[in-house]
């Protein structure tokens, strides 16, 4: 089985009472605080699902989309994205990003896909270039497979903060350290395009052309990028002294904050149904039930 | 108690071909605010290092002598063991947060996870380190979005909800605007109240006179004086080193250089302020006397 | 010879104001001092000084031409710029790669960039790192690279950017001798500061910004007398300045030198 029974929670029927000066207590949020005394919850039950589970059906139904073949397996992925998206509350977002997916790669490769494979039935032609009915057929299934993948990425990253997932596999096992190294870099490619501005502003202000044609833009291009890489290179050790200094390497069993309810029956359940339809359509796929 | 022995220690980093520290022996108490001054590149941030145990740990050299810490010998030490019984504050506001949490409080949360606190407690420890440091307004704050200053705060918080008895701080105000500097030593204050031992790297001289119990005299790598604070700062050492003193001590040395000395050498505001008014009214009283 | 700001106003991207009508001169040989809290507005008028921003409204003009119609690059030759952090200004695998970079850029002839960049770094107090990797130099030096590489052009106007944090006693003697020789060549030197002492020591001009607006421009002994000024826009005085305050010894006095010849 995946899921291991999760850290019991200590269940508070109420919050001990705290000790701190009037003023303190006026200024501090104490629902934020009492937050973490309960299984964090994203008040939907569809985000509420454990990381992992979440993981585990998407994937299912990316690999059953490339799994069974022709065009109604795929596009029924896609669609289940979006319906599982507005089920969760971030339709609307989702639904912009994926379109923009769906134009971007999607039409691109189907394009490329459907111009590029020889067919028998030629539907019409583009000087040498002919797209037959097979090529278009390809081209289609190519494009909706691979943004069947797409979808379940891009859902997954809407569904799921990257802080509960790293908890849940950590609950799992996982190192600190190797969930330490996926949290910072995702950290660093947003503090990198701040840096950026500042280091863009230093060197303009001592006369480096960074605005202007194209040219200018490209010979501004290793002035501006060297510092912005060599500080976040540097930074790398002083992060690590000071993660140290946060008792990182500590031995003993580290504790955590922000805890994830215990997993119930009908997500096992979930689980197990999503795993055997991947089952089903692999098995099918090799004995050509399809 | 002895805190930290050092017996001719020293100490070359990998790359460099002077050495950092050269034969340095000294003897700590605890229980004390010690001052380390000198001028860059004196040894100061090396020896704060080396106490830490960072030195050897996170920067390769050759290092010869002794060095006990808490009645041990550094070599002995577990790494980890070190983060739980000596909290360290370093320099640069912006590498010290973690980039893995989203919160001020779960920031601060982190090293008590570390540790392996349970939460319960581990809320409360938190909820106490921010009144004291009066940041009940930002707890939940992303803290890659705060100001240096806020920053600085949060990671003085991170560090004493570790509840080390001993802390190395490494220049906490260089960055830092005037009202921040002050929320910094007014937390020192309050750590020395509360009777941890501290050691901390300064140029504000000013600060340093107000808060440390003694001074640490550095220059090129050796220690050249370590005594009561009053004493060090009316040393002549400090001229041959570079190490100024605080602004009213200079006002004093000067007048006293024109032949109108104060009946005391002050080395606060306030002293100068009580020996000043002392020496006018003494002349007044002559004047009118006449 | 001037940078003029008239009835400067700048609001971020987002529509909130930074900066509110300033209006602000500074002549060539001058030396200025900006202070105020953070927030106050300081860093982003010094930024219309040389064109990094562009006045949302009102005029910003460099020796006669508005900001609005150069690029920053090309009002950089005029005035120079030093951030707070080297380390965002710094790439060159050597001292001298760094300041010889614009220069090359430039195309100026071989001559005139050896003499201004031996000049440049000797300002700087950089000769002896000029074939180090910035990289390997301390922080403290590595400000004064950054500094070095902003004098090669030799502005007529030079911005310093909280130019002391981070410096011991020997780099402050430097960064003054350096702003004296500044001076001596007609050079104005602007600084953004929260170090009151090195304004008292330094700077014979303070502009004092709060809450997004200028409210005193003067000679430092009276601005430093001014209860309301400093209390509104939460500064205080140079320890010094503050004794002789209490002691009712002067309130114009600002350094130890003011104080000692006060009581001879």
């Amino acid at each position: 089985m995946v899921w291991s029974v999760n850290r019991l929670q200590s269940v508070e029927a109420e919050a001990p009472p705290h000790t701190l000066s009037d003023r303190a207590n006026r200024l501090i949020d104490y629902d934020f605080v009492d937050s973490f005394r309960r299984p964090a919850t994203q008040n939907n039950w569809v985000r509420d699902f454990n990381p992992i589970t979440l993981l585990l059906v998407l994937l299912s139904i990316s690999i059953i989309a490339v799994a069974v073949p022709n065009l109604v397996a795929p596009l029924l992925a896609c669609a289940s994205y979006v319906v599982i998206a507005f089920l969760a509350r971030v339709g609307k977002q989702f639904v912009l990003t994926y379109a923009k997916l769906f134009v971007v790669v999607g039409l691109l490769l189907f394009v490329l896909r459907a111009l590029f494979i020889p067919g028998k039935h030629t539907l019409f032609a583009l000087g040498t270039l002919k797209i037959s009915a097979e090529g278009v057929t390809d081209g289609l299934r190519f494009a909706l497979m691979i943004m069947a993948l797409c979808g379940a990425v891009a859902l997954y990253f809407a569904l799921v903060p990257m802080k509960l997932l790293m908890g849940a596999l950590e609950d799992r096992g996982v190192s600190p350290h190797a969930t330490y190294v996926i949290l910072a870099s995702f950290q660093a490619i947003v503090d990198l395009s701040k840096n950026t501005t500042v280091v863009m502003e230093a060197q303009k202000s001592r006369g480096i052309e960074t605005e202007g044609s194209i040219l200018n833009r490209a010979l501004a291009f290793l002035p501006v990028l060297t510092p912005v890489l060599l500080s976040s290179m540097s930074s790398t050790e002083e992060r690590a002294m000071a993660l140290d200094a946060r008792a990182f390497n500590a031995s003993g069993e580290h504790t955590h904050l922000v805890s994830l309810r215990k997993v119930p029956g009908s997500e096992i359940a979930v689980g197990c149904a999503a795993l055997l339809a991947v089952l089903v359509s692999i098995v099918g796929r090799m004995l050509s039930w399809f | 108690m002895v805190l930290v022995s050092l017996q001719n220690v020293s100490f070359t980093y990998e790359y460099a071909d002077l050495p950092a520290l050269t034969n340095v022996s000294l003897e700590l108490e605890s229980g004390l605010v010690y001052g380390v001054v000198g001028l860059n590149s004196s040894g100061k941030s090396t020896l704060c290092s080396l106490i830490r145990g960072l030195i050897p740990a996170f920067h390769q050299g050759e290092l010869s002598g002794t060095v006990t810490v808490l009645g041990k010998d550094l070599a002995e030490w577990e790494p980890a063991d070190l983060s739980r019984s000596i909290g360290y504050v370093f320099q640069n506001p912006f590498t010290q947060i973690s980039g893995i949490r989203d919160t001020v409080f779960e920031e601060i949360a982190l090293g008590l996870e570390n540790l392996g606190v349970e939460r319960d407690e581990m809320i409360e420890r938190v909820l106490e380190v921010v009144e004291q440091l009066g940041i009940e307004s930002i707890i939940a704050k992303n803290p890659n979005d705060l100001s240096g200053g806020q920053r600085q705060k949060v990671a003085f918080a991170a560090i004493i909800a570790m509840d080390a008895d001993f802390i190395v701080i490494d220049e906490p105000t260089s960055q830092l605007d005037p009202d921040a500097s002050d929320a910094v030593f007014g937390i020192i204050r309050t750590l020395k109240e509360q009777g941890k031992s501290i050691i901390l790297v300064e140029h504000k001289m000013d600060l340093l006179a107000e808060f440390a119990d003694r001074l640490i005299v550095m220059h090129e790598g050796t220690v050249v004086l370590e005594g009561d604070v009053r004493t060090v700062l009316l040393s002549g050492v400090l001229d041959q080193v570079g190490v100024p003193r605080p602004e009213v001590t200079e006002l004093a040395r000067r007048l006293d250089a024109i032949g109108r000395p104060l009946d005391t050498m002050p080395i606060t505001r306030a002293e100068a302020h009580e020996a000043l008014s002392r020496q006018l009214m003494e002349e007044s009283y002559v004047d009118h006397a006449h | 010879m001037s940078i003029t700001l008239t009835n400067a106003s700048y609001s971020y991207p987002d529509g909130s104001l930074a900066v509110e009508s300033v209006t602000l001169e500074i002549r060539a040989g001058e030396r200025v001092a900006i202070v105020g809290q953070n927030g106050a507005g300081k860093t982003t008028t010094a930024k219309m000084l040389n064109g990094l921003l562009k006045p949302s409204t009102g005029t910003v003009e460099v020796d006669g031409i508005p900001t609005q119609s150069s690029t920053t690059a090309t009002i950089a030759q005029i005035v120079g710029y030093v951030f707070q952090n080297p380390d965002d200004q710094l790439f060159g695998s050597s001292v001298r790669d760094e300041l010889e970079f614009l220069p090359r850029r430039n195309k100026w002839d071989a001559a005139t960039m050896a003499e201004r960049v031996t000049r440049a770094a000797e300002l700087a107090g950089i000769t002896e790192h000029l074939d180090s990797n910035p990289n390997d130099l301390p922080f403290a030096v590595r400000k004064f690279v950054a500094i070095g590489a902003i004098l090669v052009n030799q502005c007529r106007y030079v911005i310093l950017d909280e130019p002391t944090a981070g410096l011991d006693s020997q780099g402050l003697i430097l960064l003054n001798r350096l702003i004296d020789v500044l001076e001596a060549e007609g050079v104005a030197v602007v600084t953004i500061t929260h170090d009151m002492r090195f304004v008292a020591e330094s700077f014979s001009r303070v502009v004092v910004m709060a809450h997004r607006q200028i409210v005193a421009d003067g000679r430092a002994a009276e601005v430093f007398s001014d209860d309301v000024v400093l209390r509104t826009a939460r500064i205080k005085r140079p320890e010094v300045a503050q004794l002789s305050r209490d002691l009712n010894i002067s309130d114009r006095a600002l350094t130890i030198e003011d104080v000692v010849a006060l009581l001879a």
